[in-house]
């Protein structure tokens, strides 16, 4: 009898997980689809065959692809060498640089774009004028609104996606096989590159399309760098359709966006299904703490590199940030008399709505965070402790949600949780936080499941041999052992969805608007300085609560 | 229970077939009530795309005179308010009792489609600018269309002074900017009343200008930093700035004229709207329109509705100067070409 209760209760969550997926992410993604091929309620090619006859869009759709593509490449580039430094080496202040970089995923990514608008514009850029001056150039050597500027900063700031989950990995990664080829003769280097770097592939690969998915929906960059460069992507184009304001162009977004959803497909096909297949077991029951490679004399060079490479990307447009927040007139230096206001803080610290805003934000992301962790646990669970049939589907669904572009899940949510099909959310904070879930999941969903990898089912079997129930054991033994791992998950979800503005722009409303609305409504409409000093709140608020969660924890529950 | 809603709901759309003709009946009812503020209670909720300095301001001022009704604001760029706006439609429950959106046209959209309650606004006549004859909708608010630069950067002397120019002087190729007509409505209208003055080459010229096609608080950092030499820009945004952190940019008012957007303010009918409180709405209507509400309006840099008016916002020219050499702009045009218009300048200006 104990045993059949024991089932209940797990089929009972897992059932309910399933439903609410089918229910607010399958059903709206599949009613975006049947829109596209729809007009006036019949089925039809009409409406694709109209919209891509425009050229402009085969240009978004081609620099979409391009940029994401290039930001991809680099960032994955740029995260592998860098989560081995920092992890697997006797860098100098290898910690530093760790929490450096995982700060970048903390920040709202178009601060990134502010700031180096205002560094590399080609007519009056400071680092631009600065470069000319000093290599006696005739002309700004760089255009920030370019294919290459996108890249660029598309590649800065989406980099610590694939830097966490790399870096995650190899952290997690079994050290005793690097050690046998080591002590079978092998040089560090060739270590890394036959035993590490081929044991990393699938992690380097699901980075590597977090990056990809990231940079294609993203809204904030190409908004602030690409359109003034005449460079629109399918983003761009999509907010576009969708400020039209009527039917006609939320199905031209709609048409757009199920392009978007079938790249992203594509490459989640190819990543899971393709390269995924060679799923090695890396992680054992016993992990120790990996060995660390000695630099030797590479190691002053390797860390003043890996320095200048944080003063560049991470500490100079910061820096930029926080001069923009205290500077009147722009067109002069701070330091110049009455040039420097602390009123722009004030008001960002002070104002009602942004307060009102804030904690929304705060209570939004809470939301999406605890439950999204709940559903990443109990899936988690069913990935790798049941041999269900179908148990990867769940699972499925949360990558497919995290691979569809965030506007696209904003557009399906309205027109189908308005009250049509019987479920009204729209304009409230629930349909925010679904959205948030279904976007953010993933990187909680990852974290957990390589937790359970971690931790052998022996331990369960043991405790019900013992007689302990299912949540006896959930409680007793698998949730202790992998509460590290919950935290981080849970902050991996928490921060994004706290500055969130793509989805948050087209489903807030009166009571529900957020902070990284509020952050780009400043950016765009009111004033550069307010949005500056508002991005540098976040920034040091984010810093704060990650150095006081390392420092309380001792180092176990950062992320 | 879900049935009982779906109910409420058919009959809501029903009621909203009457179109807001036949709902002047209870406009001009209400609008005896608005003469005194006090006696109003209930909530009304305001979409609008006025700056949120202006908000927080009107904000205060509105709870004192009308003490019992819970008005609130909200904010947004008339693209994102239309595109709002347009999803509640579709889901048959709009969020607003009143608009307050920059692009007049859409006013005409609104109404055509019943959304708008009708109300006889006593003083009318009193109105610079062309109003509903039914009353479901009148101008609120005055926006120009200017062109804007940094003495400190440039000198007046080497600039276009005229619209035509700003697009055709190669001078300005790489260092000029503009709204952007698909999310800001005084930009559409710029670019319909602009287009009808220059014909579509006006279009191809701002493409090869290399234009940039951007937000107004983005575009006037570049011209305080010199990024930009001119941009096309609302006059209110270079005058806000001006007073309030003595910026030294200034506005040309162009030489082939600025060009006036009337903004409007409307009430959405009783069957429709969230709140059904026709007759706070009504007082609120009249209040805007009213002396005092205009003052708030010319405080928030932008001019004056009314023929009566005495000043115009902080460092601006009087009105009528400017309404005498503006370029008119076509609103049935801007409503009725809306998605060939926008098409045709973003396949001029926003591909490479």
């Amino acid at each position: 009898m104990p045993k059949k209760h024991y089932f209940d209760i797990k089929w009972l969550f897992i059932l309910a997980i399933a439903a609410f997926l089918a229910v607010f992410q399958v059903f709206p993604l599949i009613y975006l689809v049947l829109r596209a091929f729809h007009v006036d309620g019949r089925l039809s090619l009409e409406g694709v065959k109209r919209i891509y006859t425009y050229a402009m869009n085969w240009s978004c759709l081609k620099n979409t692809i391009l940029t994401a593509g290039l930001a991809m490449v680099f960032g994955t580039a740029l995260a592998v060498p860098l989560a081995w430094l920092t992890g697997r080496t006797n860098l100098y202040g290898r910690s530093f640089f760790r929490f450096l970089f995982v700060t970048t995923y903390m920040v709202p990514p178009y601060v990134g774009a502010m700031a180096w608008l205002r560094l590399l514009n080609p007519n009056v850029g400071t680092l631009n004028v600065l470069l000319k001056n000093l290599l006696g150039l005739e002309q700004t050597p760089f255009n920030i609104y370019s294919i290459g500027g996108l890249v660029w900063v598309l590649t800065t700031f989406y980099f610590p996606y694939a830097f966490i989950t790399i870096s995650r990995a190899m952290e997690k990664m079994d050290p005793s096989l690097e050690e046998a080829s080591r002590i079978s003769g092998a040089s560090p280097l060739r270590t890394l590159f036959t035993v590490t770097l081929p044991l990393m592939l699938p992690s380097i690969v699901a980075a590597a399309l977090l990056v990809f998915v990231a940079a294609s929906s993203c809204y904030g960059i190409p908004s602030i760098i690409g359109a003034p460069g005449q460079i629109y992507t399918v983003t761009t184009r999509i907010m576009d359709y969708v400020s039209v304001g009527s039917q006609q162009g939320l199905t031209d977004a709609a048409n757009l966006a199920v392009f978007l959803m079938a790249i992203s497909l594509a490459v989640l096909y190819f990543s899971k299904f393709v390269v995924g297949k060679r799923d090695y077991i890396t992680v054992s029951g016993k992990s120790t703490q990996p060995s660390l490679v000695d630099l030797g004399r590479w190691r002053v060079p390797i860390t003043v590199l890996t320095g200048l490479f944080a003063l560049l990307v991470i500490i100079l447009p910061f820096l930029t940030v926080f001069t923009t927040s205290v500077t009147v007139n722009l067109g002069k230096s701070v330091f110049a008399p009455d040039n420097f206001s602390l009123k722009f803080w004030h008001t960002a610290l002070t104002r009602k709505s942004i307060l009102g805003s804030a904690k929304n934000s705060l209570l939004s992301a809470v939301l999406a965070a605890s439950i999204g962790m709940l559903i990443c646990l109990v899936m988690a669970y069913l990935l790798k402790r049941t041999s269900v049939r179908g148990r990867e589907i769940p699972d499925f669904f949360i990558t497919v949600g995290s691979g569809t572009p965030s506007v696209v899940i904003a557009l399906a949510l309205i027109m189908t949780m308005s009250g049509r099909f019987g479920i009204n959310i729209y304009n409230t904070m629930a349909i925010m936080v679904v959205a948030y879930m279904i976007k953010y999941m993933l990187m909680g969903m990852r974290t957990v499941v390589s937790a359970f990898s971690q931790v052998s089912p022996s331990l369960e079997e043991a405790a019900q041999i013992s007689g302990a129930g299912w949540l006896r054991r959930m409680r007793d033994v698998l949730f202790p052992l992998i509460v590290p791992s919950i935290v981080a998950g849970w902050f991996l979800i928490f921060m994004p969805c706290f500055y969130e503005l793509t989805m948050s722009n087209l489903l807030y409303s009166t009571n529900t608007k957020t902070l990284g609305v509020e952050l780009f409504t400043y950016q765009t409409y009111h004033s550069q300085q307010t949005a500056s000093a508002l991005a540098g709140g976040i920034l040091l608020l984010v810093v704060a609560v990650n150095l006081a969660l390392d420092r309380l924890t001792k180092g176990k529950f950062s992320i | 229970m879900k049935r009982i809603l779906a109910m409420v709901l058919a009959l809501l759309t029903l009621g909203s077939l009457a179109a807001c003709g036949s709902s002047g009946s209870g406009g001009a009812g209400a609008s005896g009530s608005s003469a005194n503020g006090a006696e109003l209670s209930g909530k009304v909720v305001i979409y609008t795309s006025m700056y949120e300095d202006i908000i927080e301001m009107l904000d205060q001022k509105l709870e004192e005179v009308f003490p019992g009704v819970d008005i609130e604001f909200f904010y947004g760029g008339t693209g994102t308010l239309q595109s709002k706006v347009a999803a509640e439609i579709d889901a048959g429950q709009l969020g607003c009792d009143m608009l307050m959106v920059a692009e007049p046209a859409w006013s005409l959209e609104l109404k055509e489609q019943g959304l708008l309650h009708a109300y006889d606004y006593p003083e009318k006549d009193k109105l610079m600018f062309e109003y509903d004859p039914e009353g479901c909708w009148y101008p609120v608010r005055v926006l120009n269309m200017v062109l804007a630069y940094n003495p400190e950067k440039y000198s007046r002397d080497e600039l276009p002074t005229s619209f035509q120019a700003f697009a055709a002087d190669s001078s300005l190729r790489g260092y000029c900017s503009m709204g952007n007509p698909l999310t800001s409505g005084t930009s559409y209208a710029a670019i319909v009343a602009l287009q009808d003055k220059y014909g579509d080459q006006y279009f191809s010229q701002l493409g090869a200008q290399g234009v940039a096609v951007e937000s107004g608080s983005v575009a006037l950092t570049k011209l305080e930093t010199g990024e930009c030499k001119e941009i096309m820009i609302l006059e209110e945004s270079v005058l806000k700035k001006r007073e309030e952190e003595h910026s030294p940019l200034e506005v040309i008012y162009p030489d082939d004229g600025c060009i006036m957007v009337p903004s409007t303010i409307m009430t959405i009918t009783e069957e429709r709207s969230p709140n059904h409180n026709i007759a706070a709405c009504d007082a609120v209507e009249a209040w805007f329109l009213s002396p005092e509400g205009q003052e708030y309006i010319v405080k928030g840099w932008m001019h004056s509705a009314r023929a009566d008016y005495p000043a115009p916002p902080y460092d601006s020219i009087p009105t009528a100067e400017i309404a005498a050499n503006a370029i008119p702009v076509n609103w049935e045009r801007c409503y009725r070409e809306r998605e060939a218009i926008r098409t045709l300048f973003q396949e001029n200006v926003t591909v490479s």
